[in-house]
């Protein structure tokens, strides 16, 4: 087995592989027959069974390589091809040259085709053409001409081996979509389970913690502030993510693993998509916000991070009821470093297209307040892309 | 004294809340751990309040709030809920349940939150108000007839709520009395679950009507 296979997508292709073994085995016999029938036109009778001895022990060499896990690879498939060409070339030495110019029957015949369907069995499309073209253009080289009968060869070589190379790419692609839905449904399934155990146990301990906790004094206050943040953790780790896809997430499920005890995460129950990257930098945008609330909001302050879907525009809004800024004082304030993270959070949004407004009054916390377009207007992508790439 | 039923399908959490409101002076007249229990206990005791967690083990917190509005029309439910479980909360409140509040939240605001359902208050937090504005807009947004709608003023206060502001704090800002800030608040889940029971009518006659029609 291959590093880059999954254990599904080898069981899959192993029935192409034995059809390999099967037709390889059967154009032998074919080849040992038509033989028989022409037995007189061979100058060697020696000499041709001695090529047909060749040809036999590579049959059974490739069919036990191609029968093994570790064998089923373009390596294998490649080295077949060298191996059977060369074949196919001693041919010159159990037939006369004018001989093979004209009719004379080629002691491998349809035997030759076996690599090509390996090589589509481990390629695809394009590996099944190339070996139609080697082995193909091999047997017109020993014709030397161009006939019907080498154009018909050849497009049955090339037709066969296209076709094998979908299927395999097709089989190959099922079994991956197979393998990766198989995957999330026992996720879901092992999540559901989880999350059954985890509610009906660790999180009613942990919510009674949190009730009955201040009720013992200083010491089971802060028991309690830990539960609640586990609380909350374990939360955000058992809920859905609805699935992204086409370069969108969802700005909610991204935003939900901020709260904690004094942070809470306000969005509306349906996804709220928006292009991945500008959901990643609203995501820094959010933390920025927060963490200034942490320093200057002042001790027990809680946040609220709210998020609204408003159509064709997004509305997000981080808002403490901490200390707050005095009227007029707000420049200052800049200048004190209390918001210290005003202009990088102005800079993000602007570049991402979005408009950001700050209220705040003392006594009266703190409000960011962020207004985006569901799509990115023309040429903010760039500022983006050169924003993401530092 | 205010009589409060609490179901909660969780024996531990169950008996401790129904301790700690009992020291804060209220009549717990009984507890139920499901669904079925829930509805039926509720219309022989009719409390005043039932405190009811959504996710009562097999059944569910939403069923049984619907059962327990519907056999019960002078009983409030007052759902003490997990964050996680946000789609069952606008479900539930849809159902009939006049509030919501988060099981972490502490003894005080349980209490302040179970006299507030008593009076005929609606008790939000800000996630509940985040729900609801999703909610509006997606019946805005959806082709469905007669959606109910806000009004400025009610999606005005409805996004202080979601912002964290206490009914106080909106009162000043728009300068409004207390009073109608809170009739705003529930006014918007009135409407929301007149809608809901409109419906749930309109789809229990259409499945009448489907299910007389002469079999081919």
């Amino acid at each position: 087995m291959t590093g880059t296979r999954s254990p599904a997508e080898t069981d899959a292709m192993l029935p192409l592989w034995r059809a390999i073994v099967v037709f390889r085995g059967g154009a032998m016999l074919v080849a040992i027959g038509a033989f028989w029938l022409d037995r007189e036109v061979y100058p060697s009778f020696a000499a041709a069974v001695g090529l047909l001895a060749a040809m036999a022990v590579w049959t059974v060499i490739s069919s036990i390589v191609y029968l093994r896990p570790g064998g089923q690879n373009a390596r294998a498939a490649v080295i077949d091809l060298a191996a059977t060409l060369a074949l196919l070339s001693a041919t010159v030495l159990v037939q006369p040259w004018p001989a093979l110019q004209t009719t004379a029957p080629i002691l491998a015949s349809v035997w030759v085709a076996g690599p090509v369907l390996a090589l589509a069995a481990a390629l695809g499309r394009d590996g099944g053409l190339a070996g139609a073209l080697a082995v193909g253009g091999a047997l017109i080289a020993l014709r030397q001409r161009i006939g019907d009968q080498e154009l018909f060869n050849l497009t049955l070589l090339v037709i066969s081996g296209v076709t094998f190379g979908y299927v395999a790419t097709r089989i190959r692609a099922t079994a991956q979509q197979l393998h990766v839905a198989l995957a999330a449904e026992m996720a879901a399934v092992e999540r559901e389970r989880l999350a059954r155990t985890i509610h009906d146990g660790v999180l009613q301990v942990l919510a009674a913690v949190q009730r009955r906790g201040p009720a013992l004094g200083p010491d089971g206050a802060e028991l309690a502030a830990l539960a609640a943040d586990q609380e909350i953790a374990l939360r955000v780790l058992m809920s859905r993510q609805p699935p992204a896809g086409e370069g969108r997430s969802d700005l909610t499920s991204a935003l939900r693993p901020a709260a904690t005890a004094r942070i809470e995460v306000v969005a509306p129950v349906d996804p709220v998509w928006l292009p991945s990257p500008v959901v990643d930098e609203l995501v820094a945008v959010v933390r920025e916000a927060l963490t200034n609330v942490e320093r200057h909001a002042g001790p027990g302050a809680r946040a609220w991070v709210v998020v609204e879907d408003l159509g064709t525009s997004i509305s997000l809004s981080v808002r403490d009821n901490g200390a707050g800024i005095e009227a007029g004082r707000l420049d200052r304030a800049v200048a004190d470093g209390r918001l210290g993270v005003a202009a990088s959070i102005r800079g993000r949004v602007h570049d991402l297209g979005g408009r950001v407004a700050l209220t705040t009054a003392a006594g009266d916390g703190t409000e960011w307040e962020i207004t985006m377009p569901k799509e990115p207007p023309a040429g903010h992508g760039a500022a983006l892309a050169l924003r993401r790439s530092r | 004294m205010t009589r409060v039923m609490v179901v909660d399908d969780h024996p531990m959490w169950r008996e401790g809340v129904a301790r700690d409101l009992g020291d804060r002076g209220y009549d717990v007249v009984a507890t139920a751990g499901d669904a079925a229990a829930a509805a039926r206990i509720a219309a022989t005791m009719q409390p005043d309040v039932v405190v009811m967690d959504l996710q009562l083990g097999s059944s569910s917190g939403v069923d049984a709030t619907r059962e327990v509005v519907a056999r019960s029309p002078r009983t409030r439910v007052l759902v003490l809920s997990a964050s996680a479980e946000q789609p069952d909360v606008l479900d539930a409140v849809k159902a009939g349940a006049s509030g919501y509040l988060v099981k972490s939240a502490s003894l005080d605001e349980l209490d302040d939150a179970v006299r507030r359902t008593a009076d005929g208050d609606a008790v939000f937090s800000a996630g509940l108000a985040g729900l609801l504005l999703g909610e509006y807009r997606r019946l805005r947004d959806a082709p469905e007839p007669d959606a109910p709608v806000l009004s400025d003023r009610e999606t005005e206060v409805l996004r202080l709520v979601a912002r964290g502001l206490s009914a106080r704090q909106i009162a000043t800002r728009l300068t409004l009395s207390h009073r109608t800030v809170e009739n705003h608040v529930q006014n918007t889940l009135r409407k929301l679950q007149l809608h809901n029971r409109v419906e749930l009518t309109r789809y229990a006659v259409e499945q009448g009507l489907t299910a007389d029609e002469p079999a081919e």
